[in-house]
């Protein structure tokens, strides 16, 4: 498969204050993403993971590394817009990003500042309104939305521009749990349906068990790297990197610190029955 | 509290007001804001009043929206009206009393004009910003005034600060009242005392909400980026607007109201 980005040791300090020396908040990572995966990326706050997802679009320039994007430099100015029309970016909170105060107008905005001719804008505004089920409310004024459906119109802006690949940076983290699951649907099935390569960075382990792959960060770096049952099977460590894991594998954890044998991953809650009915002796009424 | 204030508010609608062209309504607006001033009696308030009658009547949007807006604009009416009375010359209003010496029929003739003259310029710009979204209030600034990059006037940048500033209004002001509560729940007291006192109880709110605006601003910059702006060249129009009878219609109207008052002035 392609890659779409790709990160080589790449290492960045925000500018010192008061002349206090800052520790870098990232530190010689390097990552590749694929075309197409859903990519997770944990770690626990102020780990740089915001940081490195403003390296995926150009809106921080490296210091030492690379950042390819398609094969285009990313600190190349002359590359920028075309990153960026081919990676969104969707921020915390739908109040800050979003422009205009009618919906579609909002949608419009990425279109506007392309040159898009006005009727093709219209029929690319109605499909990315569409894509996130937000046609019933193109005419609503934003901030009378709920959280989850101003979410979906942010989703819907980057998605108006047909990129490539959308990272979310905890998109659901304001969120109730009606709109996180209103949220989360939309993005699988982007990545599903469309086939939109989606980078979503999250505090939730939910979350992130519906990925493809996960990436764990703690101080800058990379630590684990793998689909969400590798990952998870390190209990212990992310635990001192003082982050959760899923429910079910926290369970299977503490069986097997009773020295009881179960499998380590586990990420589904039917799939945790099943062991333990296995474990139990095979009690099936 | 501050939920009512409803300025530079957009209410979505399609009657005939919210139809007519941005650039029309701006352009009319600019003409009913001459007429205003221009106004020389308590008659050309008729005209004036008929016309913004007009407007309400073809908008949707009640009167009531508006005055629950114009009560947090009390205070400049107030003071207004309390300078003119002040200042006014003439007769005293009641020759009788003493006490009530300084209320001269000229003051309070005055403070009545101005009053009625602040209440029908909130008016008719409060339609304007009901009736039009920013996003085209700001397109029809951009067009109207883009002679004016000549002059080496920054047209588009000035109109997508605007277009900012009007969509932040209610996020702000939602804000506000955020910490408002916040502060009344830690204790903070803004209804009574004196002037000074209750100014000074303002800061714990102005700080906090300042320096959100500040992260939201840099939150916005970075959204806006996101989303490829860089600045207003090469930039196409999700609206394209064209005059259409409405549009005709209204600058007649318009026009007989001003000719109106322009005859009324001259004789
Ligand atoms: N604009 C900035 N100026 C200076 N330092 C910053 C800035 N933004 C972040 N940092 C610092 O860089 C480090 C990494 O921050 P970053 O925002 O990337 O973390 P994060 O993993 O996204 O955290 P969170 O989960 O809280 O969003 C932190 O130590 C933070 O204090
Ligand atoms: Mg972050």
């Amino acid at each position: 498969m392609a890659k779409i980005i790709e990160v080589s040791q790449l290492s960045f300090s925000y500018p010192e204050e008061d002349g206090n020396p800052s520790s870098p908040a990232l530190h010689d990572v390097s990552l590749d993403i694929e075309e197409g995966e859903f990519l997770a990326i944990l770690g626990h706050n102020g780990c740089g993971k915001s940081t490195l997802a403003k390296h995926f679009n150009g809106l921080l320039k490296a210091e030492s590394g690379s950042v390819k994007v398609m094969n285009m430099d990313a600190s190349e100015e002359q590359n920028l817009l075309e990153i960026r029309r081919n990676v969104g970016m969707v921020f915390q909170n739908p109040d800050n990003q979003l422009i205009a105060t009618v919906v579609d107008e909002d949608v419009a905005f990425a279109l506007e500042n392309l040159g898009v001719p006005y009727p093709e804008m219209v029929q690319r505004v109605d499909e990315a309104l569409e894509l996130v089920g937000m046609t019933k409310y193109r005419h609503h004024a934003p901030h009378r939305l709920s959280g989850g459906q101003k979410q979906r119109v942010a989703i819907a802006g980057v998605l108006a521009m047909r990129p490539r690949c959308i990272v979310l940076d905890e998109p659901t983290a304001m969120l109730d749990p009606q709109g996180r699951r209103e949220v989360m649907k939309t993005i699988r099935r982007l990545n599903r349906e469309q086939g939109i390569t989606v980078v979503l960075i999250t505090h939730y382990m939910d979350e992130a068990v519906q990925a493809d792959r996960v990436v764990v960060m703690g101080e800058g770096e990379i630590i684990l790297d793998g689909t969400p049952r590798e990952v998870f099977q390190n209990v212990g460590l992310l635990h001192s990197l003082s982050l959760d894991v899923p429910q079910t594998a926290e369970l299977m954890f503490a069986l097997r610190q009773e020295d009881i044998k179960v499998p380590i991953a586990v990420l589904s809650v039917e799939e945790c029955l099943e062991v333990l009915e296995k474990m139990l002796g095979g009690a099936k009424k | 509290m501050l939920k009512d204030v409803t300025i530079g508010q957009f209410f979505p609608g399609n009657s005939f007001v919210h139809r007519l062209d941005p650039r029309m309504k701006l352009l009319l607006t600019l003409l009913y804001v001459v007429a205003l001033f221009l106004v020389p009696d308590f008659w050309g308030f008729l005209v004036i009043g008929a016309l913004m009658g007009l407007v309400v009547a073809f908008s949707g949007i009640s009167l009531r929206v508006v005055f629950r807006g114009l009560k947090s604009l009390i205070f400049i009416i107030v003071f207004t009206a309390f300078f003119n009375i002040l200042y006014g010359g003439g007769e005293p209003l009641f020759p009788g009393i003493s006490w009530l010496g300084w209320l001269k029929a000229e003051g309070v003739r005055n403070a009545l004009f101005m009053i009625i003259r602040i209440i029908l310029l909130i008016l008719g710009t409060s339609y304007l910003t009901y009736t039009t979204s920013p996003v085209m209030l700001t397109d029809a600034m951009e067009r109207l005034f883009r002679p004016l990059k000549v002059l080496r006037i920054p047209v588009h940048e000035l109109a997508m600060m605007m277009t900012i500033a009007l969509r932040f209004i209610p996020t702000l002001i939602d804000e506000t009242d955020k910490i408002i509560n916040a502060q009344k729940a830690r204790g903070a007291d803004f209804e009574t005392g004196n002037i000074v006192r209750r100014a000074r109880a303002l800061v714990p709110i102005l700080i906090p909400l300042l320096i959100s605006a500040f992260r939201r601003a840099e939150e916005l910059a970075d959204a806006m980026e996101c989303r490829c702006y860089h600045g207003g060249e090469g930039r196409t129009r999700y609206k394209v607007y064209s005059f259409s009878w409405r549009d005709w219609v209204a600058l007649a109207l318009m026009l007989a109201a001003l000719s109106l008052i322009i005859l009324m002035v001259i004789f």
